[in-house]
């Protein structure tokens, strides 16, 4: 009884703190999650409200051959593997060196870090007009009237690969500063006398970059790492503004093509089905990086 | 003798980095150029050839007409009341929560905690639909479609999907806070409360500043939720919105597009160029991954 009474009064005193939030996040996030389990189990139609049962057929209906969802997911991943080591590689140089210069550091820290505060739809906008498929376009017009590399215009935005290209390209663009400044927050905490020694040792700027600092980074570029692959499964207005999908679903990505079954067609029950299996797949693939993120973090403190 | 060489080498290496550093800043500034130089042509119903990278005119009559429209100064006001509030809301809210998990005991904490970390690893557009029919269904009166279309209902959202997040990152930085402290007031008599409001807040304020300026710029530029929710009502219309409808309506006139892109991007980039020296970042990988 006495130990009842106790759990209530912490319960009290925790209450005031934790439920404001705890009230929105039951609300507005628990509930939604559990509501889009059951439209994803039903056939829904949002103007009536209309909820009838149907099993597992949206599932079928995704995962069916023909269905744009394995080019979606295909993409997802390939945007994945193609952008993170550019968006790694770059940051983790970027920050070496602006860590390295004596002057104007603050310079290039809001240089590289401009794409990452300017939003989605202006980044777009922009990479919209560069990627025009007349010689009006910056790109054309530097790939075909000035250095000749190619005879004919392309038109990007619409052909598959060059379309999931474009979608890259401003990918690695919009997020190398992002991961510039975590690296210079972690560069931070490498200590001086390292790169002192490996100096006496008569070791230049680079070599120091690729033994002293890559390696120190570790913990972080595995932060920086799991963050872009739940950036990757997020890729939306990129294929919104640049591609919608097109050609026939060939750059779509799973959340664009979720916005397309939803929004386009009002089908919320197969829109739904898709939101859930990327779910799943994010947290897998976090839970799995966060495993042997934890690991590896173990083993650096047992032989520091 | 050797330190001169020393020192000579050190120069070298400075020019160096500079040299490679303003290369890269320079092709990542191509896209920013691109659309400052256009913002200040004016082209009907052609894209100027050959493409200009350098503007040759300042001619401002994009500028003007954009700052013309009725619809603009709505989007900016919507966009400053929407972000201010719903940064204010949700770092708030956010800090008391953290306190709680951090330094209360209570029955179901670990449980609780690990349920808001499932949430962050979940994508955040899987919960549109039903927010969106939650929201319909909290009828006001006056409203035929609940909280859909309003602004209340945007922010509730908003700050909704950020509780987990913020929550998650300030009960870190608040356990590693010295526990003399909380301890002294509790000695005085000071519950929960005052050390909340009086050690806590005080002491958190570069963590907490640093998340709210990156709160600020996510809200700032949020589009999906904001289309969705508000996007049929045209009082509500954020500056990310207005400027999708601008390149729809206006595909030809990309000097409106790019002039009003300038003027949505301007607040955030000197909101981050005057707080960016005092920011924590460190703070934000501390443990962030490791739960």
């Amino acid at each position: 009884m006495k130990r009842v009474n106790r759990s209530l009064k912490e319960f009290g005193t925790a209450l005031p703190f934790v439920l404001p939030g705890l009230l929105l996040v039951s609300v507005f996030i628990l509930y939604p999650m559990l509501f889009t389990i059951r439209i994803s189990l039903s056939d829904y139609k949002i103007v009536t409200g209309d909820i009838d049962f149907i099993g597992l057929l949206n599932f079928k209906n995704v995962f069916a051959s023909g269905s744009k969802f394995w080019f979606a997911l295909r993409n997802n991943v390939l945007y994945a593997i193609v952008t993170i080591p550019f968006i790694i590689f770059g940051g983790m140089l970027f920050a070496y060196l602006v860590n390295n210069l004596k002057h104007g550091q603050s310079l290039f820290r809001v240089g590289f870090y401009l794409p990452v505060i300017t939003s989605w739809v202006i980044v777009a906008l922009v990479f919209q007009y560069m990627f025009n498929n007349s010689n009006r376009g910056l790109i054309n017009y530097l790939l075909v009237d000035v250095f000749k590399v190619m005879d004919d215009y392309v038109p990007w935005l619409l052909r598959e690969w060059s379309g999931n290209a474009a979608i890259w390209i401003m990918g690695i663009w919009k997020n190398v500063g992002w991961a510039m400044l975590i690296f210079l927050a972690g560069l931070q905490g490498i200590s001086k006398d390292l790169y002192e020694a490996a100096a006496l040792d008569g070791a230049g700027i680079f070599k120091r970059f690729i033994h002293i600092t890559m390696p120190s980074l570790r913990p972080v570029t595995y932060y920086v790492m799991v963050n872009m692959i739940i950036g990757s499964f997020n890729v939306f207005i990129q294929v919104l503004m640049l591609t919608s999908g097109n050609p026939n679903g060939r750059t779509s990505t799973l959340q664009y093509l979720l916005y397309d079954r939803a929004f386009n067609q009002y089908n919320f029950g197969e829109a739904s089905a898709i939101g859930l299996i990327s779910a799943v797949i994010i947290l897998v693939v976090t839970l799995t990086l966060n495993h042997r993120m934890n690991r590896n973090a173990d083993d650096t403190e047992e032989t520091a | 003798m050797m330190k001169r060489n020393m020192k000579k080498s050190d120069a070298a290496l400075q020019v160096l980095i500079w040299v490679l550093l303003i290369g890269a800043l320079f092709v990542f500034s191509v896209p920013f150029l691109y659309m400052i130089t256009n913002s200040f042509e004016e082209f009907s119903f052609v894209l100027p050839y050959p493409p200009k990278l350098f503007p040759t005119k300042l001619q401002w009559s994009a500028y003007e007409h954009i700052l013309s429209m009725k619809i603009f100064p709505t989007a900016v006001k919507n966009s400053i009341i929407n972000t201010s509030i719903t940064v204010v809301l949700a770092v708030f809210i956010s800090s008391l929560s953290a306190y709680g998990f951090a330094k209360i005991k209570f029955p179901g904490r670990e449980l609780l905690f690990n349920i808001y970390l499932f949430t962050l690893m979940m994508p955040g557009f899987l919960n549109i639909i039903p927010q969106f029919i939650v929201l319909r269904s909290m009828k006001m009166p006056g409203f035929a479609n609940g909280l859909v279309g309003t602004r209340p209902g945007l922010i509730l959202i908003y700050v909704a999907t950020n509780v987990c997040g913020h929550t998650f990152f300030l009960r870190s930085f608040f356990r590693g806070l010295s526990r003399s402290l909380s301890e002294s007031v509790l000695i005085d008599g000071g519950g929960h409360g005052a050390i909340f409001f009086k050690i806590m807040l005080p002491l958190s304020k570069p963590a907490i500043g640093t998340m709210a300026i990156f709160a600020f710029q996510g809200f700032w530029e949020e589009y999906f939720t904001a289309k969705v929710l508000v996007g049929a009502n045209e009082k509500m219309i954020t500056l990310p919105l207005l400027l999708q409808r601008l390149n729809g309506e206006h595909a030809t006139r990309w000097e409106w597009v790019f002039a009003a892109s300038i003027l949505a991007l301007i607040p955030v980039v000197i909101l981050f160029v005057v707080s960016q020296k005092k920011m924590v970042v460190g703070g934000l990988t501390q443990g962030s991954v490791k739960g």
